[in-house]
């Protein structure tokens, strides 16, 4: 099967059933996408599928076929996308873990919605699971993309 | 009591605004168990014509009613999950669309068939049903003339209605729901050959307010 | 290797620590050569110290990063002793060895424990290069500091760069003792309220390396079942249509652990693969029968009866002031309540993994652990090696909350990894359902707390009665009741000014694992004591903050004998660095209600609880409206803690914000529930947890500056959070919700 992936053009031979994230962290190596839950519940697996946002621990490879994936690695080349700089400024992150999945969703927002309200912002943002508890800060990071006002939030 | 107010008595049996199938009769139709739907040849003993087709709309609606299908035509803004038909959870919204917003589409998750393994329900375009077609809180009466309402199931002709029921895609996931979820009553194609003869015999609705 | 651009030249080589970018295999070290001050080309004045010819200075993070930021602290804070430029420091993550000291990342103790250590090796290697330099100079080494890589001549404002010392200054001896310290203002690093994140950019580009991003070439996969019931095994089973799933290469019978359990791996098959999706596909198709062995009985609803029926029974006193029977016969008004908390999973994000590769004489394993030397030795045990023949590498950690402080996951890599020989790399990789099904889970517990009021609403006694299944009984399958010991938390060290006192610690057999969860014990008897002050408040009619005041009494220093116990382990602290300080409980109070105008409550519904732990004292107040779907949404929240002098402000921040949204998420959700044995929940789906419509917008943080010695930071925030949101919905609703989870209650 060929997929583009992070702009690169592959040849997945594989079951076409295998969900996409183990196709990307076993096979292609690209181990930024998670493995959290395993039945779409939390968010750590989040990619983008011709820029919407899908959970690839439950996506088959097959559908990926003659299509763009962006994992995290390929938000930017660099970590300079406005999403991953406002995370650091923020001092987003605590363990880490689920947060490729966290800020590939609020990719996925923003590229539709620039500037979300605070309720667009929870209902997107309503499947991705932080067990550190980095909600708010997560929340603040994404208003300062959006350029909107954060009355509440921290740091 | 005459027999003809009996059976449609019986045809409306449950609908009392509850999210209840017609209630499985203890006379003139024959006795079912809840995974199991009549046949056609099961309401010949319903002479009267219309009696009949409101009778059989009865028995499509244990069908309709069902949680596996009631779930994703919410009046709301969630889709329900489970049989005690609880919000669905990760907590999802309707959106523009019906299908979901940014980071949460309905297909972010959902793929075109159940995933086995990982458990996620699946079927082509998943989506939900538009609010005109909610069913959850309506008497099969109700769901019966927005069914038959052009204006309010996607322009579609009584033929067309027979044709979705008995052989759509997201239909069917009703009887194949993967994992360990309990199927709808019955198979499609019967569900279809009771909506085809529901048509038949008029299109008839129960009550409303039943 | 592909280096991401733009990066600081000090995350890169940070990330040359912290985690490799993917491709490149990760590297076993040899250690670093211990405090010898012959040490080749450099400096190396502490284990945790190394200064190289060129100035560039390692500093060894010793403890395992979960999130709580020791990676981003304890470097800054030796390298601030010591005098560094930040972009000169590399930080090395350690591997598991006794030369570090205690490693156990656990019970809020890295800095609290070993905050004087990691500055005295600091001062000793600053006072080395200070002394070469001054040895240089022929000047007095007190006129001398260091700043910025370079040691400075005070009056004279001369400087010489580290590098150009460092060979001088290792030929000194190494001083032990008299250590200068700088003024605390000095260190600038830990006071910077902006301090980055060590590895924020790693984690943000997914460069960082957790421990299922471990990769070898043609390394294989594991996936195990394992008995659904503790105790239980394999009767029989057959692995035909496993093996027959392509990609699977082997089938393996793991090791049926004998009671008690410990950390010894759980037993079961194992399916060995080429691919993390083929091993989960053979596991599926692995055909087994179990033995469930005699806790299949266990059943949670009829364990909470037994649990209640324990506490409306005798126990054994650990805690005695005056004569609480005396009391209760006058009183002019008796409160009494029951409170039951379920056994809680620690639910990390990253589930558990390890990674393991054995040859003939030696071990390696990767794993995100929070205990390597535990690691190391019970390695060592099953492979029958010397322990320096075993090394463990500790990758990030996704989350550990004291789930990742136990073996099993370790020895199971280990065990495979030797059935698999020849250096074969193997990762055991746990499923989300393995997870939950196989828990160290936080004890299950029910309580009974009794309190006589006088006639002007004062509490004259107080009568605490608990029973919760002790992590003892994971070391001793005798023990079926709380110690002693286990009621440091959070019952014999509470202050009390009530002058008769009576805590009780009665029976609970267990037939689960059971282990750490952050807090431990706190998280229920915080909740009790919490909703039952709050009980005594609105028997009284009277304001909550007022009776929580009156409840602990005035400030003051808690001696053994007015506490009422013969000994208090006070989490490894002695009373006199750490008392049980009245005065700071009564602190944090004052300052949280103040933060949220509670004075100001009319129309609002709050809910106040403070505790103390790990030797701070944290307070909190929730606040709650009316949802029309969902009962209540939590709008606003405060917290304030002291935890004496505070490293790394930006990171205890954060530990605020994310216990507190811990503790939302236990009280509402919490609870692993067994039936037949068997763990019911399985995902994130029944097993919930705080999701980001569950908190507020704001958490308002408050931490106490403070020159007390530090205390704990992780775990502190989490107790008092239960009960305050039980307080406020009971502001809100009039409901009393006295069982977590709340959403059972409430049906949410």
């Amino acid at each position: 099967m060929k997929i583009k992936i992070n702009g690169v053009d592959k040849t997945l031979d594989v079951d076409p059933e295998m969900p996409l994230l183990w196709a990307l962290r076993d096979v292609l190596g690209l181990t930024g996408t998670k493995y959290g839950c395993g039945e779409a519940l939390c968010g750590a697996c989040t990619v983008h599928l011709d820029g919407h946002a899908v959970r690839a621990c439950v996506t088959p490879v097959r559908r990926a076929e003659g299509r763009a994936v962006t994992t995290i690695e390929g938000l930017s080349a660099d970590g300079s996308h406005p999403l991953q700089q406002a995370w650091l400024e923020l001092r987003v992150p605590q363990c880490g873990f689920c947060q490729a999945g966290q800020i590939m969703t609020a990719a996925a927002l923003l590229a539709v919605k620039p500037k979300p309200s605070d309720a667009e912002i929870d209902q997107s943002m309503a499947g991705n699971i932080c067990r550190c508890g980095t909600y708010t800060r997560i929340r603040s990071a994404i208003k300062k993309v959006a350029g909107v006002p954060d009355d509440g939030g921290n740091q | 009591m005459p027999m003809r107010w009996v059976l449609f008595v019986l045809a409306v049996a449950g609908c009392g605004g509850k999210q209840q199938p017609p209630t499985v009769d203890r006379g003139a139709l024959r006795a079912v168990g809840p995974s199991e739907l009549r046949t056609v040849a099961d309401f010949d003993v319903v002479g009267d014509r219309g009696a009949r087709s409101r009778a059989l709309f009865g028995e499509m609606a244990r069908v309709l009613t069902h949680p596996r299908c009631i779930n994703c035509h919410p009046n709301g803004d969630s889709p329900h999950q489970r049989m005690a038909m609880e919000l669905h959870d990760p907590p999802v919204v309707r959106g523009p669309a019906d299908n979901g917003v940014p980071g949460m589409e309905c297909t972010t998750c959902h793929q075109d068939r159940n995933q086995e393994l990982t458990r996620v329900p699946g079927a082509p375009k998943w989506h939900l049903a538009p609010l005109e077609m909610a069913w959850v809180g309506r008497s099969i009466g109700q769901i019966c003339n927005q069914i038959k309402d052009p204006n309010r199931n996607g322009g579609k002709t009584l033929e067309q209605i027979v044709e979705h029921n008995g052989h759509d895609e997201l239909v069917a996931w009703g009887w194949n729901p993967g994992a360990d979820r309990e199927p709808a009553p019955g198979t499609q194609s019967q569900f279809g050959a009771l909506s085809a003869a529901w048509v038949e015999t008029g299109a008839e609705c129960p009550e409303e307010s039943r | 290797m592909t280096l991401p651009l733009k990066l600081s030249r000090r995350a890169f080589l940070a990330g040359l620590g912290a985690g490799l970018a993917v491709g490149v295999m990760p590297r076993v070290g040899r250690a670093q050569s211990p405090s010898d001050k012959k040490a080749a080309g450099g400096l190396a004045p502490h284990v945790l110290i190394h200064i190289a010819l060129d100035g560039t200075t390692t500093i060894v993070c010793h403890r395992s990063e979960m999130g709580q930021g020791i990676r981003s602290s304890l470097p800054i804070l030796i390298g601030d002793e010591i005098g560094v430029d930040p972009k000169r420091v590399v930080v090395r993550q350690a591997e598991g060895d006794k030369k570090y000291g205690d490693q156990n990342t656990d019970g809020s103790s890295s800095i609290r424990e070993q905050y004087d250590s990691y500055r005295n090796a600091g001062a000793a290697a600053r006072m080395m290069l200070v002394a070469a330099a001054a040895k240089r100079w022929k000047v007095k080494p007190e006129s001398c500091t260091t700043e910025n890589h370079f040691v400075l001549h005070r009056p004279t404002k001369r400087t010489l760069a580290f590098a150009d010392v460092v060979e001088a200054a290792s030929k000194l001896p190494v001083p032990n003792k008299d250590f200068v310290l700088r003024p605390f203002s000095e260190l600038k690093g830990i006071a910077d309220p902006k301090l980055p994140l060590l590895d924020g950019l790693a984690y943000v580009t997914g460069t960082a390396q957790f421990g299922a991003d471990v990769r070898f070439p043609d390394m294989l996969t594991a996936v195990i079942a394992r008995p659904p019931v503790v105790g239980g095994k394999v009767a029989r089973y057959d692995a035909k249509r496993a093996l027959a799933v392509p990609g699977v290469r082997k089938v393996i019978e793991m090791p049926v652990p004998k009671p008690p359990w410990l950390f010894q791996p759980w037993g079961g098959i194992a399916v060995v693969a080429d691919s993390t999706w083929a091993a989960i596909k053979g596991r599926a198709a692995l055909d087994i029968t179990w033995d469930h062995g005699p806790n299949a009985s266990y059943n949670s609803d009829a364990y909470r009866e037994e649990l209640l029926a324990s506490v409306r029974g005798k126990g054994t006193t650990h805690r005695d002031v005056g004569n609480i029977d005396t009391a209760f016969a006058v009183a002019a008004k008796t409160v009494e309540a029951e409170y039951v908390v379920p056994h809680l999973s620690q639910m990390p994000m990253e589930p558990l993994v390890a990674v393991a590769r054995v040859t003939k004489g030696q071990a390696e394993v990767w794993a995100p652990t929070q205990n390597p030397q535990a690691n190391r030795t019970s390695v060592a045990a099953l492979l029958e090696l010397p322990e320096d023949k075993v090394t463990i590498n500790v990758t990030l950690l996704g989350g550990g909350f004291g789930r990742k402080s136990k073996s099993d996951f370790v020895v199971e890599a280990a065990f495979i990894a030797k059935e698999l020989g020849d250096g074969q790399a193997v990762r055991v990789q746990w499923t989300r359902e393995d997870d939950v099904k196989h828990g160290y889970y936080n004890a299950v517990s029910a309580q009974r707390l009794r309190a006589a009021l006088d006639d002007k609403g004062a509490v004259t006694a107080w009568h605490h009665k608990t029973a919760f299944t002790p992590i003892g009984g994971t070391f001793n399958d005798k023990l079926d009741t709380p110690a002693a010991d286990d009621l440091m938390q959070g019952v014999t060290d509470l202050a009390l000014a009530a002058p008769n006192v009576r805590a009780e610690a009665c029976k609970a057999p267990l037939h689960t694992r059971v282990g750490w969860y952050r807090s431990v014990y706190n998280i229920f008897h915080a909740f009790a004591v919490g909703s039952f002050i709050d009980e005594i408040a609105h028997a009284r009619s009277a304001d909550p903050r007022e009776v929580w005041l009156d409840v602990i009494g005035p400030a003051r220093k808690m001696s053994l004998a007015e506490l009422g116990i013969p000994k208090q382990p006070n989490y490894g602290e002695t009373l006199d660095k750490h008392p049980v300080d009245a005065g700071r409980l009564r602190n944090v109070i004052e300052r949280v209600t103040k933060m949220a105008s509670w004075s100001n409550r009319k129309g609002r519904a709050l809910g106040l609880a403070a505790h103390r732990s790990f030797v701070a004292y944290s307070a909190v107040v929730v606040s709650v409206v009316p949802d029309p779907v969902r009962v209540f949404r939590i709008d606003d929240a405060w917290i304030s803690m002291d935890a004496g002098i505070v490293v790394n402000q930006e990171r205890v921040h954060s530990q605020l914000e994310g216990g507190l949204i811990m503790g939302i998420s236990n009280a509402l959700y919490g609870g692993a529930t067994m039936t037949n044995g068997a763990t019911d929940q399985s995902n994130f789906r029944d097993a919930r947890v705080a999701r980001i419509r569950d908190v507020p917008h704001r958490i308002h943080t408050d931490i106490v500056a403070s020159t007390e010695p530090p205390s704990g930071v992780g775990e502190p925030p989490v107790p008092p959070v239960g009960a305050a949101v039980a307080n406020a919905i009971f502001a809100l609703t009039g409901k009393r919700l006295r069982e977590m989870p709340f959403a059972k209650a409430l049906k949410i």
